[in-house]
This record gives C-alpha cells, structure tokens and sequence, in this order.
C-alpha cells in the first residue's frame, strides 16, 4: 500500500463559511444540539476518517450578531462523541496561557481513557485578547512570551501522563497490591512557570499521550510545532506556499533530531462541489452572497488594524490604508498578501475570507477535488487535509460520499480503520514513558524503542 | 401512589454516590470487582442506568485534583468527572449528572463553561458540587507550596459562585434568534458582559456559551464546617453530608435550613442527604457476613496510615488496639477537611473505639453512616431519619459496585415506593426538575445590557 492521505474533519459550529448558517441548507436550529455534532463524527467515522476537531478559545468572539460565535467547551463535546463513535480521532484545542497544566493533563488523559485511546491536543497559545480580560488579567501576555509558556507546560503535561508507567497498575486483589507504586513517579517540575509536584491521578492512558498538533504558522509557533508537534494545521493559498512551508516544517524536525515523518503536516481546505465546476461555484456564490460586510469589516480591522468605514466595497483596496496595516502574525500577512497580489475589491477580499477565514477555498466537482488533494499530497506540499465543509452537515456529506471514494479508488485512502488509535491512524509511534527509559521489558507496551521519540523530549544519543 | 390529593407527599431525594468498586476500602479485592473499573467507562453507564432504572434522583462523583490514598493498595486513579459524565449522558435519559469541581484550583470562566456545556450536552442534568479541595498535596499540584487556609478558600468558593453564576446570566435565554432572513444569529442587546472585580476574580465575559437548559447547573455543597454551612445557605441547592447518629443529623439539619432562611432564601429550596452506606443482605445474618466480609480484607496498617494524615498525627502515635490519644489538635487548628475531622474523632470517643475498631467503622464509608440489614431494615432506617427532620433524602453509598447499587435500586426502592416516599416515575426531565427546585431568573433579565462592543478575532 502506497503512502495514504490523513484526513480530518474540522468542525465548526454552523460550518465554516460565515454565513453559513443563514443558508437554507443549513441546520442551523440543531448547533445546540449534541446529537447533531455525534451523527457528523459517525459520518466522518462511515468515511473512515482520521479524525474530527474542535477549535476553541476562552471567548465570546466578535460579533454574534452575524455568526454562530458560541463555543461548547470541547472535552465536553468530544466526551459525547467519543461514546457516540468508535474509531475515530478526538482532537481538542486546549489553551496554555488559561489553562493549569494539571487540569488538562487529566481532561486529554480521561478522553483518551474513555475513548480507548482516540484523544490528540491542539496545543495553543490562545490569540484572542479578548480572553485574557476573562482571567483577571488587563492585556493579553505577548506573543513570544505565550509560546514561552507553551513550550514549559508542554514537558510538565509530558511529564504528568508519563508518570505512571504502562505496567504500574497491577490489580492483584489476592495479595490486596493495587499498583507498583515504584513505578508511579512524582514529577517534580520546576519550570520558568509552572511548579507541579505530580503524579497524575489517572492511569497512563491507552496512546501514552494524547496526539501533539499545533495550529499556529508564526515562526514562534513553527519552531514550537518543529519541536513538538506530531501534526499541523496550516492554511494556504496556493501549492507554492503549501510546498514551502511543508519542506521548512519538515527541516526543522530534523534539526530538532526527529524523524520528519512523525510531524504531518495537514492544511485546510473547504470544499464546495458540483456535478460542474460552474456548479460548484454558483453554490460558493450563494454562500457569499449572504455574508454580511459589516463583520467581515470587522476582522479585517481587527486583522490588519485598518479601519474601512466608508470605502466604497466596489472599489479597490486604498492603497494609502494598506501601508498602514499592521502584520501582527501569520494571518495577516496572508491575508495582505493575497489583497496585494490580487488587486482585489474590497467585497471581493470579504468573500474570499468569508469561506474559510484565510484557509484554502475550492469549488469544483468531486473530481477536481479529488485531483487538487492528490496534487497537493504528491507534490511535498501535504501529508493530509483538514476538512473544513463550508455548512454543515450537507457540506460534509458532499464530500464524505462523493471525494472519499474518488480518493479510495486512486489508493490514496483507506477503505477500512487498521488501528484503533488515533496515533495509529495516523502512523505515529506511541511514547513511551520518560520514567520507564532505560527499563527493558520486551513485549510490555511501555518497552524502550530506539525509533521511539518522545515529543518535546531530544532524541537520547540517536540521530536517526 | 398513596399520597392524597389535599396534602401533596413529600418525596425522597435518591442521589447514588459513584465510586470505581463501591464505598467500602477492600471492596475492590472481592471475586465480584473489576480491579480496573475506575477508568473504565462501561462499569460506570451500567451503574448510571442502574440508577436511572430506580428512578434516582442523580448520580455523583467525588473528585480532587491529585493522586491520594495508598495508591499500592487500593484502586487510585480516575477519570476526570465532568468528562465521565458527558460519557454517561449518551447513555441515559434522566438521571442527574453531579461532578465535583475545585474552586481553589480552577478559573471562573473555565468551570462555568464546562458546566453549561454539561448541561447542553445532557438536556439539562448537570449539577456541580462546589470543593474547596482541602490538603497540600493538591496544592502543589497548581504550583503551591501549601493550601490556601480554610477561610481563605471559602471566601474564594463564594466569590467563584457569583462569578459563574453571572457568566451563566451573560445570555438571555432567548438570546439566539438565528434570523436566517434578517441575517441576526445572536441578539447582542441580550448578551452582556458581566465585569465582574472582586478580591479573588476579575472576569468580563461574556461567557461563549449561551445560557444552558436549567439556567444555572444545580449546587451542590458537601463540606459541613461552619465556613461550608454559611457557604451552602448562601448557594447551595442541595448539600450532602456525613452523621452517625440521628441527632447530629437533625441539628444539622435545623440549623443549616434556619441558615438558609436567615440568608434570605426558602429553607425548602435546599436539599438536605445525608449519606448511609447500606450493606445490605436477604437476612441480618447475610447483611451482616457481608459486611464482616469487607472488614477481612481491610489491611489496617495502610488505613491507619490515612487515618494518620486525617487526624495530623503519626501512624505510631495510633496502636490498633488502643484508643485515639487524648491530645488530638482541635478543629480550629485544622486546615484541611474539618468537619470529618471532628466526626471522627467523635465518634470514636463515643463509642470508645479502638484504632482497629475505627478503621472498620470508616472502612466503609469514610466517616458516613453505614447501616447494615435486610432491604426492609434499610427502608426504614431511611424513614426514620426523614420523616425525623433530618434529611430530605439520601446520599446511597454502596458499599460494593455494581452489586450494592443493584441490590438497593431493586429492594430497597420498591419498598420505600410502596410507601409513598418515592417517584416510581420521573415527573421531570431536567436535575432541578427532579430535586423540586424552579428555574433560576436571570439577574440581568430586568438590567439594561452595556454595549457589547464588535471584538476579538474571527481566527
């Protein structure tokens, strides 16, 4: 079997496009409703899917007027998925800046238990300001300093699920010995911001760890993933950028001494499609005709911090206002390069980020689709794709039932799950606990393995 | 049902208190347990659908932020409780869902959220019983060298309520309008930020949850000092707590109800369960042979050992089978969980316990009552204390999982349905359907919104 697309669908309430909801298509009377979201992740599951994803942060975000802004809180949801399902993935985003790091050491580790072994972390930093002022603080802390953050509760989360050891319970109700408490280890983490003396209160969990994926594409964020990610979300435009980024990630790993192909890198893309490509982008025009410019107004201030009150949105972008724009991350420099390199309307660039908020939009038929994926995956630009559908459910199910056999049929996806886990949807190693180094206990899931890499841990004395 | 149409009878609140192989300490050692049962999500729907089939009130789980016990020698580890329960709300229809929650090691925003979506996820069933979680151990889990002092953490308790309490507000209920025409999803002069600057919290909000099916999650409050009675008559809807003897139970009872009253809230709005841990069998004999059974398998030199920390002593200060020294510290010098503390040691000087002797009486329920005899003895020793004006109803600890839950919910709860004390159906469907309570208003219902200004990110 030649090398497989990862494929994951990302869920966003109401669907990706902003005005999704407002279509006839959309259910938008069920985004509440829990068993809306378990019969999307059982379709995902049918599709064989790798794995379903929330986004998250601890805010209420701008302008619900005008979109379904609301966010469940994600374990929550994932929880009721996890027993609605039985294969696929489980990803949560989960912030380090407003988070204890010990607290979500037992969210992922009781996810991954209850889902036997299906949970994965999008780690992040949290971008919104509007979050810190719901933690006391007055400003968000600054970009550099987040990921700073990210990086010490990223070992002492490691350190947590790693503290008991694969074998540690040993349940002999005859001699009335529970654990080997010789190997559940305290963990004493000492670090520039957190001090956790540990163990955790959970068993070591089905995969060890939950999945590392990381979102963020700011060089903070790039150099975070290289070291400890396992996959990334990324947004792209076109296979040049796509490519590019693929080969910097990839490097990177390797420099950190990782095995490049245990970081997969997995942009988004939100498919409209028809029986013909003028199909498929009638139906995207449909969508953007209902989007409504005050809030796409409203992110491309907050974005690039210009204020476009009053520019006519037939016009061209002025030119005067883009020299002012500010390029605080990835995002926005996206976002700026394609309003330069495009000449676009000002109507023209909210439609272009209606769709997928800076991610990769494409309508065609299910054959293009298909083509597009498959370019992007043999051209080192994707080992794999975030799903976004433009509206739910009927966006995905366009896809489930119409791109995903075109992509079986080529051999670029499975027809059936061959793991279990996530880590073994998506061919990644299991760690093996940090405190069982050096142990050797063949045949025990917890067994040292040479290949084996721990995220955020270097390789001891390998450089394979 | 008996009751008469004049006089509506009073029901019993049933809460099933959850814990991996039953209450009792050794109960994991018998042929009938599943060693691995504390992570294991299967064991717990059977025991929530248990529950549900006796028509309980809600299930509960008890919960701290750090590995405790004698880890080699009885089942430590868990899952985290408010995800167990989202789990268990797939598989169940009715049933109230309680997890305890720290306030002490927890943000405002982060809790308030995962309770509202527990009670979206579960149609209206989450409770959250409020912890202020006593102990350094877990202190130093969050980057603290030692707990915050008793006072202290219920001063932050209550401050921590009212925030949630004004995030789960931060909605209207009818805030959602998804006006596909109009192009409205949410109407912003319903949602509001809270701006809430206390001494403990500064929280804006607001929430990004609208507000869930029962308005507020139902309180729970289950710590029984004087800082946790005032804190339950302040919030609380509900309080579970621990007596041996029928008179303790009903000054608790008098006095935690005239607190509420004087906290200018109806008294019958807080629901009083004491727990009992039933050891039940066919005859006395076999009640009895059980419980002599869990009392084997108890190894007292690891009891000791928490006896030990309870009571801020070392092991050797504690012979087994010498009574408790006379020089214990008293209760205003404890920091930790003072009113087990006191129960404790009370109950050992009353019965002129011996170490062994005590660490069997705890062994089962760690402090709760435990009473022992038929299903019909059981049903009355419930009765008693109810209609004796000292509980609104009971916290059921089985003693042994699942075989003690189904043995209460398929003996004990006939009889005391038989007697009119009991649904034999849900009425409701939410957890403060169940427990008798209204809907809580809105505080901002009549308050004009401030502006809720466009902001954040659409990334």
């Amino acid at each position: 079997m030649g090398r497989q697309l990862k494929l994951n669908l990302f869920i966003y309430p109401g669907g990706h496009h902003e005005a999704a909801w407002r279509h006839p298509k959309s259910h938008t009377d069920r985004l509440l409703d829990i068993r809306f979201y378990q019969e999307l992740a059982q379709r995902a599951e049918a599709a064989k899917l790798d794995a379903v994803f929330y986004a998250d942060g601890p805010a209420l975000e701008s302008n619900v007027q005008f979109a379904t802004r609301f966010r469940i809180e994600p374990f929550t949801w994932l929880s009721a998925i996890a027993v609605a399902t039985e294969r696929i993935g489980l990803i949560g985003t989960a912030s380090t800046t407003y988070l204890e790091p010990y607290n979500a050491a037992r969210l992922f580790a009781s996810l991954d238990h209850l889902s036997n072994g299906r949970a994965g972390w999008n780690i992040v930093t949290t971008g919104a300001e509007r979050a810190a002022q719901n933690f006391g603080l007055d400003e968000h802390p600054p970009h550099a300093e987040r990921y700073d953050r990210a990086d010490d509760f990223v070992r002492v989360v490691g350190k947590l699920w790693d503290s008991w050891e694969d074998d540690a319970v040993v349940a002999d109700a005859g001699t009335g010995i529970f654990a080997d408490t010789s190997r559940i280890h305290p963990v004493e983490h000492e670090g520039r911001y957190f001090r956790v003396a540990g163990p955790l209160n959970t068993p070591r969990s089905p995969q060890g760890r939950p999945v590392y994926v990381q979102a963020g594409s700011s060089e903070d964020g790039k150099a975070f993933a290289a070291e400890h990610a396992e996959a990334v979300f990324t947004a792209h435009q076109s296979l040049d950028s796509a490519q590019e980024f693929y080969a910097d990630i990839k490097a990177r790993a390797a420099a950190f001494g990782r095995d490049p192909g245990q970081l997969l890198v997995l942009p988004g893309i939100s498919p409209y499609l028809g029986s013909t490509e003028a199909e498929a982008k009638a139906l995207k025009q449909e969508f953007d005709e209902l989007t409504q410019p005050e809030y796409g107004l409203g992110i491309l201030r907050k974005l690039l911090g210009i204020d476009l009150d009053g520019v006519p949105l037939d016009g061209p972008f002025p030119p005067e206002l883009l020299a002012t724009a500010g390029k605080a991350g990835s995002r926005s420099q996206l976002v700026l390069d394609i309003i330069c390199r495009e000449n676009l309307t000002v109507r023209q660039v909210l439609h272009r980020f209606a769709g997928a908020r800076g991610h990769y939009v494409f309508a065609g038929t299910p054959v293009q689709v298909a083509d597009e994926i498959q370019r992007w995956f043999e051209g080192g630009a994707a080992d794999g794709f975030n799903i976004m559908p433009p509206w739910l459910p009927g966006g995905f199910d366009a896809f489930a039932d119409e791109v995903v056999p075109i992509l079986q049929s080529r051999g670029l996806f499975r027809t059936e799950y061959s793991g279990r886990t996530l880590r073994e949807h998506f061919g990644l190693a299991r760690p093996a606990s940090q405190y069982s180094r050096g142990r050797h206990t063949p045949g025990q899931p917890g067994a040292v393995q040479r290949s084996q890499h721990v995220p955020g841990e270097p390789l001891l004395g390998a450089n394979t | 049902m008996s009751s008469t149409p004049t006089e509506p009878q009073r029901h019993l609140h049933l809460n099933a208190f959850l814990m991996s192989t039953g209450h009792h300490e050794a109960s994991w050692r018998l042929p009938e347990s599943d060693p691995q049962a504390s992570t294991d999500v299967e064991h717990y729907k059977n025991l929530a659908r248990a529950a549900e089939r006796g028509r309980l009130d809600s299930i509960f789980f008890a919960d701290s932020p750090v590995l405790f016990g004698e880890v080699g020698r009885r089942p430590a580890g868990k899952l985290e409780p408010t995800v167990l329960l989202t789990a268990i709300a797939g598989a169940t229809e009715r049933i109230g869902l309680i997890a305890t929650a720290s306030t002490t090691y927890n943000e405002p925003f982060n809790l308030a959220r995962r309770f509202a979506s527990v009670d979206w996820a579960s149609g209206g069933r989450a409770g959250w019983n409020v912890v202020t979680t006593a102990g350094p151990d877990a202190a130093r889990n969050f980057g603290v060298d030692d707990q915050p002092a008793h006072a202290v953490r219920y001063e932050r308790a209550g401050e921590f309520i009212e925030v949630a309490q004004k995030l789960w507000d931060s909605w209207q209920d009818d805030a959602v309008l998804a006006d596909k025409e109009e192009g409205v999803w949410g109407d912003a002069d319903r949602i509001r930020t809270v701006d809430h600057e206390g001494k403990h919290f500064k929280v804006r909000g607001p929430l990004n949850v609208p507000r869930s099916p029962q308005g507020h999650p139902l309180i729970v409050q289950a710590g029984s000092s004087e800082d946790g009675k005032d804190l339950a008559a302040k919030y609380a809807d509900a309080v579970f707590t621990a007596h041996q003897t029928l008179a303790d139970a009903q000054e608790f009872y008098r006095d935690l109800k005239a607190r509420t009253a004087a906290a200018g809230r109806d008294p019958e709005t807080i629901k009083i369960l004491p727990g009992i841990v039933p050891v039940i069998g066919a005859t006395v004999e076999e009640a009895l042979e059980l419980e002599r059974e869990l009392d084997r398998l108890i190894k007292p030199e690891y009891a000791r050992i928490q006896l030990a920390k309870t009571l801020r002593v070392e092991p050797e200060d504690l012979p087994l089978d010498r009574r408790l020294p006379d020089n214990l510290p008293s209760e205003d010098e404890i920091e930790g969980a003072k009113s087990r503390y006191t129960l404790i040691v009370q109950l050992a000087r009353r019965e002129q316990l011996t170490v062994r002797q005590l660490i069997g009486r705890l062994g089962g329920g760690r402090g709760h009552r435990t009473f022992t005899g038929t299903p019909a003895q059981v049903a009355d020793a419930i009765q008693e204390w109810f209609d004796g004006g000292a509980a609104d109803g009971f916290n059921i600890m089985p003693p042994v999982l699942p075989s003690g839950l189904g043995t209460f919910v398929d003996q004990v709860v006939p009889i005391l349905q038989e007697r009119g004390l009991f649904r034999t159906e849900y009425t409701g469907r939410t957890l403060r359907e169940h427990y008798g309570l209204p809907r809580p208003e809105n505080q901002y219902a009549h308050a004009a919104a401030p502006e809720l200004a466009s902001i954040g990110s659409a990334f």
